[in-house]
């Protein structure tokens, strides 16, 4: 790990002040992301700013009757948050899973947001990729039975790591940012980024000197939701495919819904087809069936992920069915 | 190489097994023990969970600087230049060497190339970092495949990529297919795992003047000792290892190794205290690995389930330049057979012992093409093993575990191939069985018993994580009649009597002997020193309950403390040895694996495992199980998740961590039942390996009760499992 | 030792710096071992000198190539 210097920032302002450096700065929450990437000499910060002191760790209820999330807020702390649990189950039965208790208890809603991707090509140093400033992804060719099967034209080949990001879309939730040019709110649909040659070294929308604050959700309003994870391990794993859905109900009937996968494409995936057949429909198995059929339709995986689009499908109507209240397995 | 092996094997008629000789019965195991075979806890059990225990990674010498070494990326090159200047000139560095030579080539991604010592472990990494080394990359071979293919890069300059082993051929095949009535013929597979040692591999070296003592985490510290003056030039007498408590070894820990070595040179030069321990990546990379084995087989039954004939074409990987050979057919009789293998070389780290060298492999070979042969002609698994199981012998206790495991199991739920159940969960039973020979000898032991009736035992075994410490104080209690809590253990030093290396499962059946040996000529010792006092001679003289009495008549005696006060200044210390008689070798296990397959998912649950097992004569019920259980944790993640996976381009490893090197967590582990069959007839016998070996065929031969298809390579991951089960909605697996 | 698993070693014609696990293991025999499988080579062996599978010369280690005229070989 290569010497660096340590900001233990207390403020907002201050976190933004000294993540405006010229070098590479870099925030520290939880550190269980940072942390690993410095040792395993795939980041070499000149200077480390701790921003968990920094920033919000609790959750308030906001004037519209929604819910606001301090990023510092560790993942066990959500986690048990009853009125949230109620309010957007999702998001809890998305948070349950994350690593393990210890992690859990150290890694905060911010950090599970920013992390970067756990591709391992980008996690071992010998593989000088896109998103470190090379010219290849690995996947391409090599071992790809963990990497994306929506969203592939590239460069880059990832799937989103975070758990969060995938209910927090679903929701529609909002996130505030902060940085040096003042604050801003950004969609959770919008805050993530597809790759492009331009911007491969990033995620999400967030400048070098910026931080995510707060997330903002709504209401939830007359809604039936879902959540469903496939793994591999029962205990400490990532998630092989996940599917957030939030429908919006008139009686027996979908309304409209969100449907949201996660660790399938470089960001939170909505899928659109999935939505559009869902929409107008009874809540029942062929629904949900024809549902995850149209969720797959737009799948285009790598040479040894085919397996994934039947674990996104089998997620998907899973999820459907368990927002139905229908048992799945 | 090829030889043609005809004399040797089962076309003979089995032998029956030799007789256990007989102990000089001075020395035999007591017929009623108080401690033997009872559940006695880990005499270090506080010490390791409060952190007193020290560990080799937990050896701090005044003065101690740290080492790290630099090794290649690539799998394959040749070294142009080393420049050690600019990490000599780095923050805290003390010592820096290079371990090869510009020209050198490098044929695995990890193979060694320098090292650096440095005043922290930060300040090393940074160091390491700085060692600038020229390479030309070469082509490289990284899959069996690739290295198979017609136009393959050689792995090494100047080797071939494939060596031909042993060829052997027994009865007449030709004759053993007619006479069959249905031939499976299939490829199956297993793959490259690592031995993830808990503990990492590592030393801490320091020299006094000329003398060495190296804390080593090794199976073997006398054995350590030994190399290290063979490969420094020193005189034996001049090293000390210690090993006192340890993380695993498997297998891969048998040599000062590598980092061992330099190590030692690295303080040598630095004039320092050395701590080298290897992280993760290093220890996945280059401290050895269970190889491959793949097997084109062509086997025949009849149709009252005879096996009558096998021709296996088989191959495997042990890395760069490592033999990959494995037992095939495993167990089982098959009268006619031919068996052709052949080793593959990649550019991957090389092989060493791991757990039963080569058995997993063979038995998973084997096991699943039993499945397959039974359900051709329609004959429960549990009944065509015991149909084609050798014949039962006090070690070979098959037939009789299929049986009792089979009712314990509830076997008779079990439905035939394919689960009938609506729905994606389905569920199966599968089954399979093991050996392993074992034996053990070559172990010396001291015994100090003091005026104050203080008890030492000291031996020069190890204490790889499995109990031997404890091993060693029920031994010496139970002979002297005492309490564990009398019994000093000391071990892991090369300052003790000689004990061979702890592997192959001997360490119990090497070390319990010699202790009880030398615990009774102790006794002779202290028997004849107190039996005057008694007034009457030694022979009659029992120690038992904590005293020394006459025989026959506890109350004629004096509590141990007391009967010691009469050795007054003059102590008992007596050496002793192993003798035979008192363990022997050859163990026999069955096991039972419940599963569900989810088969919209691909993804497997173990519900439960039972094992059947015997180890001879029990010495601690609690560590035994012990071994049973790591036994089969380790072959769920064999079976299930562990999988070394180098890219097929780079030939790096993708997932050298314990993140994407998949290991089983605590909801992954089933109930495990152990059916331990105690057998004092026959002595001590290891049990260290035997539990591994059948726990993979079993959930694999589980899956396939669940699924009906037949998954024919490990790990069983659901990309596997669902491409099984499409081949087999297509027209089938057969 | 004598084992279907591991060749003997042999002093005067292997090269002392050969090594391999069953060398360390002290076993005793079991006999009935060839009744279950045939004999197989599933040894890793390796070089004190190096303490890897390589050679001094950086050449693979092996009972049937660290013998005789190999020039590292230490009799």
């Amino acid at each position: 790990m290569k010497a660096f210097a340590y900001v233990n920032a207390t403020s907002e302002k201050d976190a933004v002040a000294a993540l405006k450096f010229d070098g590479i700065a870099l925030p520290l929450a939880g550190g269980q992301d940072l942390l690993a990437r410095m040792k395993d000499y795939i980041d070499t910060p000149e200077r480390v700013v701790n921003v968990k002191n920094a920033l919000d760790r609790t959750a308030a209820p906001t004037s519209g009757g929604g819910w606001r999330i301090g990023a510092s807020m560790k993942i066990v702390d959500l986690l048990e948050h009853a009125d949230i649990g109620k309010m957007y189950p999702a998001i809890i039965a998305a948070a349950t899973d994350i690593g393990t208790p210890q992690i859990r208890h150290q890694a905060t809603v911010g950090g599970n947001l920013n992390q970067r991707p756990r591709c391992w090509y980008f996690r071992n140093e010998e593989f000088v990729c896109y998103k470190k400033g090379g010219s290849r992804c690995f996947a391409v060719n090599g071992e790809n039975q963990y990497h994306a099967i929506f969203g592939n034209d590239g460069p880059s080949h990832i799937v989103h790591p975070s758990s969060l990001a995938v209910p927090f879309v679903a929701y529609g939730a909002t996130f505030r940012v902060i940085g040096s040019k003042g604050e801003r709110e950004v969609a959770a649909a919008e805050y993530f980024t597809m790759p492009t040659l331009q911007n491969v070294l990033k995620e999400n929308v967030l400048d070098d000197d910026e931080l995510l604050t707060h997330v903002m959700l709504p209401a939830p309003g007359n809604v039936k939701t879902g959540h469903y994870e496939v793994r591999y391990k029962a205990s400490h794993d990532w998630p092989l495919a996940f599917t957030t859905v939030v429908l919006a109900m008139n009686g027996g009937i979908v309304q409209s819904g969100r449907v949201v996968l996660g660790a399938v494409a470089p960001v939170p995936w909505r899928s659109k087809p999935a939505e559009d057949a869902l929409a107008g429909k009874p809540l029942n198995e062929a629904t949900a069936a024809a549902a995850a059929e149209a969720a797959v339709s737009e799948a285009k995986p790598m040479s040894g992920n085919a397996y994934k689009v039947q674990i996104a499908r089998t997620a998907v109507k899973r999820a459907i069915l368990n927002a139905a209240g229908i048992k799945t397995v | 190489m090829s030889e043609q092996n005809t004399g040797r094997g089962r076309g003979a008629a089995p032998q029956p097994p030799p007789p256990i000789p007989t102990p000089d019965p001075k020395y035999a195991w007591p017929a009623k023990p108080a401690l033997l075979g009872t559940a006695v806890k880990r005499i270090d059990g506080p010490d390791k969970v409060t952190g007193r225990a020290r560990y080799t990674y937990d050896i701090n010498r005044p003065g101690m600087i740290y080492g790290r070494m630099v090794r290649s990326p690539y799998p394959h090159a040749k070294i142009v230049s080393i420049d050690l200047a600019a990490a000599e000139k780095a923050p805290g560095v003390r010592a820096v060497l290079a371990w090869k030579e510009p020209g050198a080539e490098v044929v695995y991604q990890g193979d060694p190339v320098a090292a650096v010592a440095a005043d922290t472990e930060e300040r090393a990494r940074d160091a390491a970092q700085m060692v600038r080394v020229r390479y030309e990359p070469l082509p490289h071979v990284s899959t069996e495949a690739q290295a198979l293919a017609a136009d393959a890069p050689k792995w090494h300059s100047t080797q071939e990529n494939t060596r031909a082993g042993v060829r052997q051929e027994t009865g007449d095949l030709e004759a053993g297919f007619k006479e069959a009535a249905h031939v499976v013929e299939a490829t199956y597979s297993t793959h490259v795992i690592t031995h993830v040692c808990l503990e990492t591999h590592g030393a801490v070296c320091e020299w006094d003047g000329d003398q060495l003592t190296a804390w080593v985490t090794t199976q073997g510290v006398h054995q350590c000792a030994q190399q290290f003056a063979q490969s420094l030039g020193i005189p034996q007498s001049n090293v000390r290892v210690i090993t006192q408590y340890m993380g695993g070894g498997f297998g891969s820990k048998f040599a000062p190794d590598v980092q061992g070595l330099i190590c030692a040179r690295l303080a040598k030069l630095a004039n320092a205290p050395v701590k080298l321990m290897l992280d993760r990546k290093e220890e996945h990379l280059d401290t050895g690995n269970r190889p491959s084995a793949f097997a084109q087989i062509r086997a025949g039954v009849t149709n009252d389930g005879k096996l009558t004939a096998f021709d296996g074409r088989s191959w495997g990987t042990g890395g760069a330049g490592a033999n990959a050979n494995f037992p095939l057919p495993y167990l089982y009789q098959f009268p006619n057979r031919r068996r052709v293998h052949t080793d593959v070389y990649i550019n991957a780290g090389q092989q060493r012992a791991m757990r039963a060298p080569g058995h997993p492999q063979g038995c998973f070979l084997t096991e699943i093409l039993m499945d397959e042969l039974a359900d051709r002609v329609k004959i429960d698994p549990v009944e065509f093993r015991i149909k084609n199981a050798p014949p039962k012998a006090p070690n070979q206790m098959w037939v009789e575990y299929f049986q009792q495991g089979a009712r314990q199991f509830g076997w008779e739920k079990r439905h035939p191939t394919g689960d009938p159940a609506p729905g994606p969960i389905k569920a199966g039973m599968g089954v399979s069985a093991h050996l392993w020979g074992g034996g053990g000898r070559g172990t010396q032991a001291h015994v100090d018993i003091s005026s104050d009736g203080a008890v030492v035992v000291r031996c020069g075994t190890q204490d790889l994580g499995t109990g031997t410490r404890t091993l060693v104080t029920i031994v010496a209690a139970e002979t002297l009649g005492l309490p564990t809590s009398a019994v000093k253990a000391e071990i892991g030093d090369t300052n003790y009597p000689f004990s061979p290396g702890s592997g192959g499962s001997t360490t119990a059946a090497s070390v319990s002997p010699a202790i009880r040996i030398t615990s009774i000529k102790a006794l002779d010792a202290l028997f004849a020193r107190v039996a005057p006092v008694l007034g009457t001679a030694p022979e009659n003289v029992v120690a038992e309950g904590g005293r020394i009495h006459v025989k026959g008549d506890p109350t004629k005696g004096l509590a141990w403390k007391d009967a010691c006060k009469h050795l007054g200044t003059e102590p008992i210390s007596v050496d002793g040895q192993w003798g035979e008689g008192l363990s022997s070798s050859g163990t026999s296990g069955v096991q039972f694996a419940e599963v569900t397959v989810d088969i919209e998912t691909g993804v497997v649950r173990i519900k439960r495992i039972l094992a059947m097992q015997d180890c001879g004569l029990i010495v601690d019920k609690l560590t035994a199980e012990s071994q049973v259980y790591g036994g089969i944790i380790a072959a769920i993640n064999f079976a299930l998740f562990e999988d070394r996976l180098l890219d097929r381009v780079t030939g790096q490893m993708v997932n050298p961590n314990m993140e994407w090197y998949l290991l089983a967590g605590m909801s992954d582990i089933p109930t495990i039942d152990i059916v331990l069959n105690n057998m004092p007839e026959r002595g001590v016998i290891g049990i260290g390996e035997p539990p591994t070996v059948s726990t993979a065929s079993a959930i694999a031969n589980a899956v396939r009760n669940a699924t009906g298809a037949t998954i024919r390579s490990l790990p069983l991951h659901p990309h596997k499992v669902l491409a099984a089960l499409e081949q087999q909605k297509a027209g089938g697996t057969q | 030792m004598e084992h279907l698993t591991s060749p003997k070693v042999i002093v005067g014609v292997h090269c002392l710096n050969l090594r391999h696990k069953g060398m360390y293991v002290l076993s005793t025999p079991y006999p009935e071992e060839s009744q279950f499988y045939d004999s197989y080579d599933a040894t890793a062996y390796w070089c004190v000198k190096t303490q890897r599978g390589f050679g001094p010369d950086g050449l693979p280690v092996r009972p049937d190539c660290c013998q005789r005229e190999r020039r590292c070989c230490d009799h």
